[in-house]
């Protein structure tokens, strides 16, 4: 059924009184296709930690602790089903949204590309990738004005903060052995670049210009990745864990003490910062190539809906 | 713990109040996950019991850690003996006034 949306003018009216935008009848066509492109980009991200946290779960050091992490894929899988919800009440067909898309058509940070393949590297993630996730959220929820997804991230919110506290636990006791220090250092060494990544272009660089004035988040993207840093950069400090970045009290922020953005090799999980910076279209471009896990994981969400299909 | 003026006992519930369960911003002791808390000054041991929400609780080692680590930075407290127990069964009675309130704020049913 057809919807009738409304006018720019009428959005920002809206928009201005303090009203929140509760559906697509509230919506210009430019909101519309605007918080479809955020709220994908958040459901995929959502999806895809489930077959990446899954697959490095096995891993886990005791049965305990693989429970730990299988209740944080449970999570993800949930919080991913709100914003496909969403997306469904948008008018965007869910099912083709998770099960039919092509894999190199999903929108979620390239960090997630590359393989777990430790239990060190998984508790890592949840330090770093779910910090970056949470301060994203806790933007939306804070300064959103989609009024049905800023209200469900009250939920996802807390459950994020439970995936941090994981993973920055883990992190802190195994920084304590020396040799598992060694072992969290080198999963730093090429994950902490890779989530300064996922903020996205600097402010200067920006596609969507529409995400803050429309308010779909409040904070840019060079605020989120200083207020990450902001977060992640004493907690490492204070473990033993070094990385390329330090605050510089004159500047009043962070600033990041290796060639960024660079070039990456994902077999290796290295970065080449030999060669020195590269352009963001550089950066752009590996985007889109996507990375090494990524047709395994969409393959491994899309396997059960494809058997039943072929069945019918 | 001579040179501490709090009661041994009191300190280790005071330093339970600072743990927060692994989702929400309410304690372990506002979920009513601490069944008794003592001390014993021979071994220098606090003693707890605790229960969990459920027997499948994915973050019974996370919150045992916790429990540990942040007891043993207590003055006077040299060992932390930790019990699982499922008796009483946790039930949402359970939870204190300040945690309903919490979750209700949190547009959870407590």
């Amino acid at each position: 059924m057809a919807v009738q949306l409304r006018t720019e003018e009428e959005v920002q009216a809206r928009l201005k009184s303090g009203k929140l935008v509760e559906g697509r009848t509230h919506m210009s066509p430019v909101y519309l296709e605007g918080i479809q492109r955020i709220l994908t980009v958040s459901a995929d991200t959502e999806l895809i930690s489930a077959p990446a946290y899954f697959r490095a779960a096995g891993h886990a050091p005791s049965l305990n602790a693989f429970g730990t992490a299988i209740a944080i894929v449970q999570d993800e899988l949930a919080h991913a089903h709100i914003a496909y919800r969403l997306l469904e009440d948008l008018g965007v067909d869910k099912d083709w949204l998770i099960y039919q898309r092509p894999a190199r058509q999903f929108k979620y940070p390239y960090a997630f590309d590359v393989p777990l393949d430790s239990w060190h590297e998984l508790v890592t993630a949840n330090a770093l990738y779910d910090q970056a996730g949470f301060l994203l959220l806790s933007d939306v929820h804070q300064s959103g004005t989609f009024g049905p997804w800023k209200r469900a991230l009250t939920k996802v919110s807390l459950e994020q903060n439970f995936h941090l506290r994981h993973g920055r636990n883990w992190m802190r006791k195994l920084a304590a052995e020396p040799e598992e220090q060694a072992r969290l250092q080198r999963a730093v060494d090429w994950m902490f670049v890779l989530t300064l990544e996922w903020f996205g272009l600097p402010d200067d660089r920006k596609l969507h210009t529409e995400q803050l004035g429309y308010g779909f988040k409040g904070k840019s993207n060079d605020q989120l990745r200083q207020d990450w840093m902001t977060e992640v950069v004493p907690f490492l400090n204070e473990i033993g864990i070094t990385v390329p970045a330090h605050h510089d009290p004159a500047q009043g922020r962070y600033v990041i003490d290796c060639p960024f953005p660079a070039a990456f090799d994902a077999q290796a999980k290295r970065w080449r910062f030999e060669e020195g910076p590269i352009s963001w279209e550089e950066v752009l471009v590996r985007w889109r190539a996507r990375g090494p896990m990524n047709e395994e994981y969409v393959a491994s969400l899309q396997r059960g809906f494809r058997a039943l299909a072929a069945e019918a | 713990m001579p040179s501490d003026p709090v009661h041994p006992t009191a300190a280790i519930w005071g330093a339970l109040r600072e743990i927060q369960d692994p989702e929400f911003p309410i304690s372990l002791v506002d979920m009513g996950l601490i069944v008794s808390a003592d001390y014993e000054p021979v071994s220098k041991t606090a003693q707890l019991q605790i229960t969990y929400t459920a027997m499948g609780c994915p973050a019974t080692e996370m919150i045992q850690e916790e429990i540990r680590g942040r007891l043993l930075a207590l003055p006077g407290v040299e060992q932390v003996d930790i019990a699982v127990v499922w008796g009483p069964a946790w039930t949402r009675r359970r939870l204190s006034a300040t945690a309903r309130r919490t979750l209700r704020q949190l547009g959870i049913a407590p």
